[in-house]
């Protein structure tokens, strides 16, 4: 069964503003899906109408084949969901923070002790869990946030830029624990964020918005053959024949736009029978940065 | 009731114990009604000069309310009369403090959002808002009432060297008349709370439940109305009737996009 389903999901608010248009996508079991765009293009609109806070005014969506707008409390009890309106209690402990919602969870207070302070630890938070969250640093709140979210073993996560506010340091190691928690525990992650490059180090696929519409979505393999299949090839050398369409952008650096990576080992015999020494080569593939503004651009000049 | 339910009433039950603020606020109404404005009672009447127009009231009473003493006579009457009044004013001021801010409070602190999340249903996330500012009020109208009880028998007993017992009307009032007034009021504020943007607009209009109890308190200083046990037991039935009614229909309409608006 498919983990998370959108079909035609469309939201409109009651001032008129079309936030989410007609919507299709579906998350495999323990995939880390980046769900990309803007500030304003619908990202938490759509993690809210996936958790029934929100009715969608057109379509439907699924998660676990159980329908949010339907049966709101049997899709919570399979996930969890950081976002930055979800705050936790300041008159708390982060300890008491963690072991309450642990209770309305369902989760027998014994064994919410036990996985909360397991979670307090793989967070770099032990130390402060017998401190009142109004002490709470920003990162530390969002640290928390995500250890909540976890406390029930969910099925799939919802994450809302879980790593804004934080340190390199921490924002690395929730990284690394989003990402063994989809390996290793088969959990689905939702993660939405527009930092593309972000995205790009941690997520296998991805689904690009604008404006609430979902430009494209794929993994990053699939994105690169339907939007931008070539590559920059970077060369340096101290010859470069004359004939072949490089540019030059500094002492001895050359680069070029390239189909494939076919006519690389040609290019590099051309520059070799002319003389020339060969110190460097590497070929750039397209980021998702560079894919998203593809598509965007694309998107404008269909408009006009 | 499911564990969950008990927990969100445990959590809001410590975010009023912790908040000195709030904790005195509610204790300080009870600790006037039911013992200051009382004992000021007492003591008048009993070093108060004798008025002759007193005592033609009092005359007017039914054979059965008099005692052999003025002095005692008048204080039944307070006991008995005037004070179930007061009494009632109790849980609808302590259920404005806790229950005007359950929902629109936690908006204001952005964890109701968090709170939406769990698996628990609207209408159970309702009800256990509701049960927990019921349960804090009855508490303190319970610890109100022995309060009372113990200061004011001791008063009586040390100035009129008698005790008067509390009359059957009480029994009715504890146990029934006052929870169900009470119920009515938590689920009214708490819907008010869900509806509000800020808890000072659910703490106004939380006030205004009290009214017709002041209307009551008035008349019965005015002429005292002496409703029988029977009379009290019927309006406490009734009470507890809409009580039930509200409480079952109050969450239909209410979806988690408008209380997060």
């Amino acid at each position: 069964m498919q983990a998370v389903v959108l079909q035609n999901l469309s939201k409109t608010y009651a001032g008129g503003k079309q936030a989410v248009k007609q919507m299709n996508l579906s998350l495999e079991r323990g995939e880390v899906f980046g769900f990309l765009g803007p500030n304003g293009a619908g990202k938490t609109t759509t993690v809210k109408l996936l958790n029934g806070m929100l009715t969608p005014s057109q379509g439907s969506c699924q998660v676990f084949g159980i329908d949010p707008a339907q049966e709101p409390e049997k899709v919570h009890a399979l996930s969890g969901v950081v976002t930055e309106h979800a705050q936790m209690y300041d008159n708390l402990t982060g300890f008491q923070n963690l072991t309450f919602y642990a209770s309305i969870f369902g989760v027998p207070a014994s064994e919410g002790e036990k996985r909360a302070n397991s979670l307090l630890d793989q967070l770099g938070l032990s130390e402060a869990k017998d401190r009142k969250l109004a002490a709470y640093s920003t990162g530390m709140r969002q640290r928390l946030s995500l250890a909540r979210a976890l406390i029930h073993r969910p099925k799939v996560l919802f994450l809302d830029e879980p790593t804004s506010g934080l340190d390199p340091e921490s924002a690395q190691n929730v990284n690394q624990m989003i990402q063994s928690l989809a390996r290793e525990e088969g959990i689905t992650i939702f993660l939405c964020t527009h930092q593309l490059r972000y995205a790009q180090e941690i997520c296998t696929r991805y689904g690009l918005i604008e404006q609430g519409r979902l430009l494209d979505s794929g993994t990053l393999e699939e994105l690169r053959t339907k939007v931008l299949s070539g590559a920059t090839l970077h060369i340096r050398t101290d010859k470069m024949p004359k004939d072949l369409p490089f540019r030059k952008i500094g002492e001895q650096q050359f680069e070029m736009d390239i189909h494939s990576e076919n006519e690389i080992p040609g290019i590099v015999r051309r520059i070799v029978e002319a003389d020339g020494n060969i110190y460097t080569v590497s070929a750039e593939r397209p980021s998702l940065e560079d894919i998203y503004f593809a598509l965007t651009t694309k998107g404008k000049e269909e408009q006009q | 009731m499911k564990k969950a339910m008990l927990a969100i009433i445990k959590k809001d039950f410590r975010g009023v114990t912790a908040n000195r603020r709030l904790f005195s606020a509610i204790l300080i109404v009870p600790v006037i009604l039911t013992i200051i404005l009382p004992s000021i009672f007492v003591f008048l009447i009993h070093f108060a000069p004798d008025d002759p127009d007193i005592q033609s009231l009092l005359d007017m009473l039914p054979q059965v309310l008099q005692s052999e003493s003025l002095e005692l006579t008048v204080t039944a009457l307070i006991l008995n009369y005037i004070l179930p009044v007061f009494f009632l004013m109790i849980p609808i001021m302590t259920a404005s403090i806790m229950a005007a801010s359950s929902f629109v409070g936690e908006k204001e602190k952005h964890t109701l959002e968090t709170l939406l999340y769990c698996p628990l249903s609207l209408k159970q996330i309702f009800r256990a808002k509701v049960l927990a500012s019921f349960l804090l009020s009855m508490l303190v109208s319970l610890i109100s009432f022995c309060a009372m009880l113990l200061v004011l028998e001791s008063e009586i007993f040390f100035l009129m060297g008698d005790l008067l017992p509390p009359s059957v009307n009480w029994i009715v009032i504890l146990l029934l008349v006052s929870p169900a007034i009470s119920l009515i009021a938590v689920t009214l504020i708490v819907r008010g709370s869900a509806k509000a943007q800020s808890v000072e607009e659910s703490q106004q209009a939380a006030v205004f439940l009290i009214i017709p109890v002041i209307l009551l308190v008035a008349g019965q200083f005015t002429g005292i109305l002496i409703l029988s046990a029977w009379v009290l037991l019927g309006l406490g039935v009734l009470c507890a009737l809409i009580a039930w009614l509200l409480l079952k229909k109050s969450m239909g309409r209410f979806t988690y996009e408008k209380l997060l608006k």
